[in-house]
C-alpha cells in the first residue's frame, strides 16, 4: 500500500467519523412547533390544504387553538387527539397505516419488486444456446396496391365522424345552472344595460336582487345611485347610509347620500355634501357639488 | 357568430384528425406514399391553430356571447391577461393542448431525412388517435364556443390567481408542451409493439424527443414550484398536492426511460420494460389530466367539476388496457446476454431507473389512495406530505447516491472505485461541517452530504472530459438535480416562520429578521379591493416589504400576495393573513427561507442540460448506419 | 410459456379493473365548492356531551351556558362577514321569541369578527335580542368542532349534542329538528 493511498484512506476514516458524529447529533427527536402540528392537520373546509397553508378563517381559528393548547402545556399528541375527537380521523393529513392504509406501503413495494424482476430477468438466465425461435417480427410491409375496401371503410369512418359532429346537439350554456357568482355578474350586466337605457327603476330592482345575494359596497352604491336616478331619493338615502355605516370612509356613499338628501329636501344635505367635498376635494364630481352648494 | 365559426373549426379539426389517423395507418399497413397523410397532419394543425385564434379573437374582442369569454373574459382585464386567459380555464387550455399536440405530430411527421424510421407511420397513427380523442373531448364535452343567452355585458375575468404574475404567459404552455411531448415516446413504444420490431433510428428518435419533452417538463415543474412560492403565497413551493404529483409522475417515468435508453444506446433493441416505460409517461399524463381536470381529487390548483370526467376516464382505461394487452401479446422469453459487472453502466443506470419507477409508484399510490378508500369504504381519507416525506424522500436519497457513481461509469467494464475517493471525502466533509454546526435532521444532512458528493464527482468528470465538454449536457443536468436536492434540504431544514397579529408600530421576529408594521393602506381598484401592509425590516435584513391581501368581489376570492426579498443567503418572505377594516392592525406571517433560490437554479440547470443533450447533433458514426440494417425484434436485449 | 402469458393477461386485466374502479369513484364526487345551502342545511346526528360554552357576549356581559342546563340550547356559529348568516339570524331570532317559553335558548358564537360590525349587523337586522359570545380567535367554535359558518349545533335538555347542521337553517328545519326535542 503506497503512502498516498494510506493517507487517503486515513482521511476518509476521519471524515467518516466526523460525519457519523454529525448524523448522531442530528438524529435526536426534533421539537414539534405549532406550525409543524398545523401542517399535519387538514383544513376541513378547504380543497386539500393543510391548516398551516390555508387562509380560511376556520384554519386561522385552528392555528390559534393549537397555539392556545400548547401554551396551556398540552403535548402535541394531546393537541392532535383534540382535533381528531372533534373533526374525525380525516383531519389528520397523514393517513393511518393500518387496514387499507397498509396498501400505501404494499403497492409501491409490489410495483418495485415486479419492475425490478422484469428489468433484471435477463441477467439471471444463463446463456443456454439460441433463444426459442419465434417470429413476432413481421416481414417488412410489402408494397401492395392500396386496397379499395380499406379506403372505402376509411371514408365511411370519416363521414360517420363528420355526421356525428354535425348532428350533435350544441346546447347553449343557459340550460346549465350557472354558479351564483356568474348569475350575479350577468344580473349586474343586465342592470347596467337597463341603466344605460334609462330604465332606472327596473335597474334598481335588479340591483336589489343582487344585493340580497352579495351585499358588497360597490353593488349597494350602484343600487343607491339607480334609486336616486329613479327619483326614489328616500330609499337611496337609506341604502347610502347603510354603506356609509359599514365603510365610513366611502366618499361615493357620502356623495350619493348628500344628493339623495338634497333631492328629498332634507336639511342635512348641505352638511353631508360639505363633508364629501372635504373628504374628496379632487373627485370628478366635486366641481358639480360646489356649484350645487353655491346655488341658493 | 364567432362562436359558430369556432365550433365549425373544431369539428373540422376532429374530422381532419380522424383522416390523419386513417391515412397514416394506411401508410403503415399498405406501404403507400406518406404525402396525403402529411397534408392531413398539417390540416389538423391548421384547424387547432384556427380554433385557438378564434377564441383569442373572441377574448380580445370581448364577445361575451361565447361561453368561454362570458366565463373568463372581462372588460377590466389588461390585454396581456386577456390573451393568457386562453389557458386560464379548462376548455380554453384544451385548445392550447390541441395546438401543441397537432404541432408535435407535424414535427414528428416532417419530411427531413433522419426523422423517418420504418416505425414512423405506426407512431404517427398512434399520435393521430390521441389527437382524435382530444378533439372529440373538446368538441363534445368542453366546447368553449357554445352560445350564451342572454349575452352578459361583462364577465368576471380570469381567476385572479392567474392574473397576479406575468409568468402566467409562460408557465402553462411550457408544462403542456412537456406533457404532450411524452406522446412521442408513447407513440413509438406502441408502434414497436404493434409492428413487433424496432430499429436504431426509431430508438434514437424516441430518445431525442423524450429529452426535449423532459427538458420542457423539468422547466414547467420548476416554474410551477416557483409559482406556488411567489404567487400563491402560502410560503412553500411543494406540498405533494395532487396537481403537483400529476406533473411529477410522467417526469419520473421519463427519467427512468432516458436512463434505460442510455444504458443500451448502442443497440437498436428495446427491452419490453423500456417499451413499457416509454408508454407509461403519456399514460400517466392522461391519468393526471383525468385527476386534475375532472374534479376527482381535492386540490388548490384543480379545475372544478366538468362533464369531461367519464369521457377522459374511458380514454385512460382504454389506453392502459391497450398498452398492457399489447405488452402481454408481444411478451416473449428475453434473450440472454452475458451479465455485465455489477458496477458497469448498464446495471447502475437500470438500478436508478428502477428507483425512479419506485418513486413514481409511491407518488401514484399516495395520490390515488383517497380515491381508493372512497371506492372501497366510501369514506374520505387524505394523504398529506407526511407520507411522501417518509417514503419518497429516502428513495430519492438513494437515487442521489447512485447518481454520484455516474461519472465513473464505463460501458462494459466495472467502475474504477478509486475515483470515488474525492467525492466521498467531499460528501462526508460536508456532512461533518453542517452537522457539527447545526442540527438539520438526518434526512437533510444526508441530502447535503450527497449533494456535495455528486457535485464533486461531476466536477471531476467535467475536468477529465474538457475536450468533449460540448457533448456533456448530462453533466449539467445531473449537477442541477444535486443543486435542487441541496436547496430543498436547506429550505426544509432551516426555514423559520412566525405568525402574529400586529398593531401599527409593533414588531414580529423570525430568526434574526424583524419586521415592524408601519401602516396598512386600503385601496379599492377596478374589480378588486386590497390591503397593502407596509413593513420595515430590521435585524438580518434591511429595507421595506409590502405584502398585500387582495379581495376580488366578482369571484368572492381573497388572494394573499407575498412580498419576497431575496438575498444570497435566502429569502425574507412576508404575507398578510388578515387586516382589520380600520387599518390599525394586521396579521402577518414572516418567514426566512434559506437558499430557496438553489431550487430554481437547479431546475434551470437541469432543463438547460437536457436541452443541450437533445440539441446535440447525433454522432456521425451512428447516423451513417442505414436504418433498415439495424432492425431488431422487440424483446431482444 | 403459454401459462405465463395467460397469467400476465389476467394480472393486466386485474390491474386495469382496479385502476378503473379507483378512478371511477372520483367521477361522481361532487366538487368541493358546490354550496350545500341550496337545498337546506346538511344535517347530521351527533352524540356526546356538549363542550363548555363560556365567554364574553357582544354586549360585554359574561356568559356561561352551564346556566342553561335543562333547556334546549341552539348554538349558532356565525360572523358578520358571512353572507348566508344574514338570512339565518332572523330565523334564529324568530325561533327564540316563539319557543322561549317552551325552554329554548339560542346562543351565537361570533367568530373571528369585529364586535362593532357584528353589533351593527344585529341591529340592522333588528335582532339585537340574540345573545352571542364574541369569539375573536374562533377557538370556541373549534372546540365545538365547527368547520365553517354558518353552522348550528342543537343541545338537548340533558346537555347532549343531538344535531349538527352546516349551512343556514330555516323555519322548516327548526320545526323538524328542534321542536321534537322540546316536547320530550
Amino acid at each position: 500500500m503506497t503512502l498516498r493511498r494510506f493517507l487517503t484512506l486515513g482521511l476518509l476514516v476521519v471524515l467518516l467519523g466526523a460525519a457519523g458524529t454529525a448524523v448522531w447529533r442530528s438524529a435526536g427527536p426534533r421539537p414539534e412547533s405549532a406550525h409543524s402540528i398545523a401542517e399535519q392537520l387538514l383544513c376541513p373546509t378547504c380543497q386539500g390544504e393543510s391548516v398551516a397553508q390555508s387562509q380560511s378563517p376556520m384554519a386561522a381559528a385552528m392555528r390559534d387553538t393549537i397555539d392556545q393548547q400548547l401554551a396551556a402545556g398540552r403535548t402535541p399528541e394531546q393537541v392532535r387527539r383534540f382535533f381528531v375527537d372533534r373533526y374525525g380521523p380525516d383531519v389528520l393529513a397523514e393517513p393511518s397505516y393500518r387496514g387499507l392504509g397498509l396498501l400505501l406501503w404494499l403497492l409501491p413495494g409490489l410495483t418495485v419488486a415486479l419492475v425490478a424482476g422484469l428489468a433484471l430477468r435477463r441477467r439471471r438466465r444463463k446463456p443456454d444456446g439460441p433463444s426459442p425461435a419465434e417470429a413476432p417480427a413481421e416481414a417488412p410491409p410489402a408494397r401492395r396496391r392500396p386496397s379499395r375496401a380499406w379506403d372505402a371503410v376509411a371514408v365511411a369512418v370519416i363521414a360517420l365522424v363528420a355526421a356525428v359532429a354535425v348532428a350533435s346537439p350544441h346546447r347553449a350554456s343557459d340550460t346549465r345552472p350557472a354558479p351564483t357568482a356568474d348569475r350575479n355578474t350577468s344580473l349586474q350586466s343586465l342592470a347596467q344595460s337597463l341603466e344605460d337605457q334609462g330604465r332606472y327603476a327596473e335597474a334598481a330592482e335588479v340591483y336589489r336582487d343582487v344585493v340580497t345575494q352579495r351585499p358588497d359596497d360597490r353593488t349597494r352604491l350602484k343600487l343607491a345611485f339607480a334609486l336616486l336616478r329613479a327619483e326614489r331619493a328616500t330609499e337611496a338615502a337609506i341604502t347610502a347610509e347603510q354603506v356609509l355605516h359599514d365603510s365610513p370612509t366611502s366618499t361615493d356613499a357620502l356623495l350619493i347620500l348628500g344628493l339623495a338628501q338634497r333631492a328629498s329636501g332634507s336639511p342635512a344635505a348641505t352638511a353631508t355634501l360639505r363633508r364629501f367635498l372635504k373628504a374628496a376635494p379632487a373627485d370628478p364630481a366635486a366641481a358639480e357639488v360646489r356649484r350645487l352648494l353655491a346655488a341658493p | 357568430m364567432i362562436g359558430q365559426a369556432g365550433s365549425v373549426v373544431l369539428g373540422a379539426g376532429l374530422v381532419a384528425a380522424v383522416a390523419t389517423t386513417l391515412l397514416w395507418s394506411r401508410v403503415a399497413l399498405l406501404g403507400v406514399s406518406a404525402r396525403p397523410a402529411r397534408a392531413a397532419t398539417w390540416t389538423t394543425l391548421a384547424m387547432a391553430a384556427a380554433a385557438c385564434g378564434v377564441l383569442e379573437a373572441a377574448l380580445i374582442g370581448h364577445d361575451f356571447s361565447v361561453r368561454y369569454v362570458a366565463e373568463n373574459g372581462g372588460r377590466d382585464v389588461p390585454l396581456y391577461y386577456t390573451v393568457t386567459s386562453l389557458w386560464a380555464a379548462l376548455d380554453g387550455s384544451l385548445l392550447l393542448w390541441l395546438l401543441i399536440l397537432a404541432g408535435c405530430a407535424v414535427a414528428m411527421g416532417g419530411r427531413r431525412p433522419g426523422r423517418a424510421g420504418p416505425l414512423r407511420p405506426y407512431a404517427m397513427a398512434v399520435a393521430g388517435a390521441a389527437t382524435v380523442f382530444f378533439f372529440a373531448l373538446t368538441y363534445f364535452a368542453a366546447n368553449p364556443f357554445t352560445a350564451v343567452s342572454p349575452v352578459p355585458a361583462d364577465g368576471p375575468g380570469p381567476n385572479p390567481l392567474l392574473r397576479e404574475h406575468p409568468a402566467m404567459g409562460v408557465h402553462p404552455p411550457l408544462l403542456y408542451a412537456g406533457y404532450i411531448g411524452m406522446v412521442v415516446p408513447f407513440a413509438y413504444g406502441v408502434a414497436a409493439l404493434l409492428a413487433g420490431r424496432t430499429d436504431r433510428l426509431s430508438v434514437a428518435l424516441m430518445r431525442r424527443w423524450t429529452l426535449i419533452a423532459w427538458a420542457l417538463l423539468t422547466a414547467g415543474i420548476t416554474m410551477g414550484a416557483w409559482w406556488s412560492y411567489a404567487v400563491l403565497g402560502w410560503g412553500g413551493y411543494w406540498a405533494w398536492d395532487p396537481v403537483e404529483n400529476a406533473s411529477l409522475l410522467p417526469w419520473l417515468t421519463a427519467t427512468a426511460l432516458l436512463h434505460t435508453l442510455a444504458a443500451r444506446r448502442r443497440t437498436g433493441a428495446l427491452h419490453p420494460w423500456t417499451v413499457a416505460l416509454a408508454c407509461s409517461s403519456f399514460l400517466l399524463v392522461l391519468i393526471g389530466t383525468f385527476l386534475t381536470r375532472s374534479g376527482a381529487v381535492a386540490s388548490v390548483h384543480a379545475f372544478t367539476t366538468s362533464p369531461l370526467g367519464p369521457m377522459l376516464l374511458g380514454f385512460v382505461l382504454a389506453s392502459v388496457a391497450g398498452v398492457l394487452g399489447l405488452l402481454v401479446w408481444r411478451s416473449r422469453e428475453p434473450d440472454s446476454v452475458p451479465a455485465s459487472p455489477l458496477l458497469a453502466r448498464e446495471s447502475v443506470m437500470t438500478g436508478n431507473a428502477v428507483l425512479m419507477v419506485a418513486l413514481a409508484a409511491i407518488v401514484l399510490t399516495g395520490t390515488l389512495f383517497p380515491l381508493l378508500v372512497q371506492a372501497v369504504q366510501g369514506d374520505a381519507a387524505s394523504v398529506g406530505p407526511g407520507y411522501f416525506n417518509r417514503s419518497a424522500v429516502p428513495v430519492a436519497l438513494v437515487v442521489l447516491l447512485l447518481m454520484g457513481v455516474a461519472p465513473l461509469l464505463r460501458a462494459d467494464r466495472a467502475a474504477d472505485l478509486r475515483r470515488l475517493a474525492m467525492p466521498a471525502a467531499a460528501g462526508l466533509g460536508a456532512a461533518a461541517v453542517v452537522g457539527l454546526l447545526s442540527r438539520p435532521g438526518v434526512l437533510p444532512l444526508t441530502a447535503f452530504a450527497l449533494g456535495a458528493y455528486v457535485l464533486t464527482g461531476l466536477l471531476q468528470a467535467a475536468v477529465r472530459q474538457r475536450r468533449s465538454l460540448r457533448r456533456s449536457g448530462w453533466l449539467l443536468a445531473h449537477a442541477g438535480i444535486a443543486v435542487v436536492a441541496v436547496g430543498v434540504a436547506a429550505s426544509s431544514a432551516y426555514t423559520v416562520s412566525t405568525e402574529q397579529q400586529l398593531k401599527v408600530g409593533e414588531t414580529v421576529t423570525a430568526g434574526d429578521v424583524t419586521a415592524r408594521l408601519v401602516r396598512v393602506d386600503r385601496t379599492a381598484g377596478r374589480g378588486d379591493m386590497s390591503s397593502r401592509v407596509h413593513l420595515e425590516l430590521g435585524g438580518g435584513a434591511d429595507g421595506r416589504s409590502e405584502p398585500a391581501l387582495r379581495y376580488y368581489p366578482a369571484r368572492d376570492l381573497t388572494v394573499s400576495v407575498p412580498a419576497i426579498r431575496s438575498h444570497i443567503s435566502g429569502d425574507v418572505y412576508a404575507t398578510v393573513l388578515a387586516a382589520t377594516p380600520d387599518g390599525t392592525a394586521a396579521t402577518v406571517r414572516l418567514a426566512v427561507n434559506p437558499l430557496v433560490w438553489l431550487v430554481w437554479l437547479g431546475g434551470a440547470l437541469t432543463a438547460l442540460g437536457a436541452t443541450a443533450a437533445a440539441l446535440r447533433p447525433p454522432s456521425r458514426r451512428r447516423a451513417r448506419i442505414p436504418a433498415a440494417d439495424a432492425e431488431a425484434p422487440v424483446g431482444a436485449a | 410459456m403459454r401459462r405465463g402469458r395467460v397469467l400476465s393477461a389476467l394480472l393486466a386485466a386485474a390491474a386495469v379493473t382496479a385502476l378503473g374502479v379507483t378512478l371511477a369513484s372520483g367521477v361522481g364526487r361532487p366538487s368541493g365548492d358546490a354550496a350545500p345551502t341550496a337545498a337546506g342545511p346538511v344535517t347530521q346526528a351527533r352524540s356526546g356531551t356538549a363542550p363548555a360554552l363560556t365567554g364574553t357576549t357582544l354586549t360585554g356581559a359574561t356568559f356561561d351556558a352551564a346556566a342553561l342546563r335543562g333547556k334546549v340550547v341552539l348554538v349558532n356559529v356565525w360572523a358578520s362577514w358571512c353572507d348566508p348568516c344574514r338570512q339565518e339570524l332572523p330565523v334564529l331570532a324568530a325561533a327564540q321569541r316563539r319557543w322561549a317559553a317552551r325552554g329554548l335558548a339560542v346562543v351565537g358564537i361570533d367568530i373571528r369578527d369585529n364586535a362593532e360590525s357584528a353589533r351593527a349587523l344585529l341591529s340592522g337586522l333588528g335582532v339585537q335580542d340574540l345573545q352571542s359570545i364574541a369569539d375573536p380567535q374562533g377557538t370556541t367554535a373549534v372546540a365545538w368542532g365547527a368547520r365553517g359558518v354558518p353552522e348550528t349545533f342543537v343541545v338537548d335538555r340533558s346537555g347532549q349534542v343531538r344535531w349538527w347542521a352546516q349551512g343556514a337553517v330555516d323555519a322548516a328545519w327548526m320545526e323538524q329538528r328542534v321542536s321534537p326535542l322540546m316536547s320530550s
